[in-house]
């Protein structure tokens, strides 16, 4: 069970941090190609909520029978990919912002890892008053606790 | 298990084939219609299969992704024939079922068939009864 990398993507399809954690399972890359990478994963993710197949149609008379009045689920985007190598999550928060966690194939509860690295964001990235939105991030108790977390997990 | 959908995209990046097993809807909600979805449908599982072979190496294949509401399997022949499928989140991987189609049924009625043509511009020599009844049997048994 390996995480093998990281990366988190702006809510404008910038390219705002990659980790890469575990050497040898994924292919190395250039910094230029994980933007390329970034760019075009935020694009396909608007186009996956798009293909829903089923008439939303449904969801509003369901509601409706129930006798509340409840706003039906947005379709969602991308949540999770599978190849033969390895296995990609992806969150997005509710502010458009998406964790990418690269995994391989066999790992279990990458809901819990995903949550967890998301209150590390929240924690170390948000509450640093010297980070800007939408800008990279570089922030050193962040990588830190990120690194160590990770490694925990890795070696479970 | 629900299937919703089915394609299939040739080496020239056309949609061939395509059919629907949801009933039609009574209201026109959406815009795009069922052309359009094809291309959206190859416009994704293009882009993501480019991005798999970037990071996983040449020799890995996009098998799958998954949304909140649907799930989409792959499958590509060496002669780069996409078979696409959309189903409800609880399928498990179809990989195997897209093969089976494309032994059973595509080379057996569509490849053997004397009078269907080389490439299937538009979807021509796809079309065929046999394919056509074959596939719908198999889904419905999986159903």
């Amino acid at each position: 069970m390996t995480v093998f990398a990281l990366i988190i993507i702006n809510k404008a399809g910038g390219l705002i941090y990659h980790r890469t954690f575990h050497e040898g399972g994924l292919n190395k890359i250039s910094t230029n190609d994980y933007l390329v990478l970034a760019g075009t994963f935020h694009g396909v993710h608007a186009i996956t909520a798009r293909l829903n197949p089923i008439p939303q149609q449904i969801n509003r008379n369901s509601a409706s029978s129930a006798g509340i009045m409840t706003r039906p689920e947005p379709p969602s985007g991308l949540e999770v990919l599978e190849s033969e190598n390895f296995r990609l999550q992806c969150f997005s928060t509710l502010t458009g912002i998406k964790f990418l966690l690269f995994t391989d194939t066999t790992q279990t509860n990458v809901d819990l890892t995903m949550r967890r690295v998301y209150e590390m964001y929240t924690d170390y990235v948000m509450k640093n008053p010297f980070y800007q939105l939408e800008m990279p991030v570089r922030c050193e108790l962040f990588e830190r606790k990120l690194t160590s977390y990770i490694r925990e997990v890795n070696n479970r | 298990m629900v299937v919703y959908s089915f394609y299939i995209f040739d080496r020239h990046t056309e949609c061939i084939y395509q059919k629907s097993w949801l009933p039609p809807p009574s209201i026109q909600t959406t815009t795009t219609s069922s052309s359009d979805n094809a291309k959206l449908v190859f416009g994704t599982v293009f882009s993501l299969r480019n991005m798999v072979r970037k990071l996983g190496g040449e020799d890995d294949a996009f098998i799958s992704f998954r949304t909140a509401q649907y799930k989409l399997h792959y499958y590509e022949t060496a002669s780069s024939l996409r078979f696409v499928m959309l189903t409800d989140i609880s399928t498990l991987s179809m990989r195997n079922v897209l093969h089976q189609i494309y032994i059973n049924l595509w080379v057996e009625y569509v490849v053997k068939n004397p009078l269907s043509p080389v490439e299937h511009k538009g979807g021509e020599g796809v079309r065929n009864e046999l394919f056509e009844l074959g596939l719908d049997q198999f889904i419905r048994g999986l159903m």
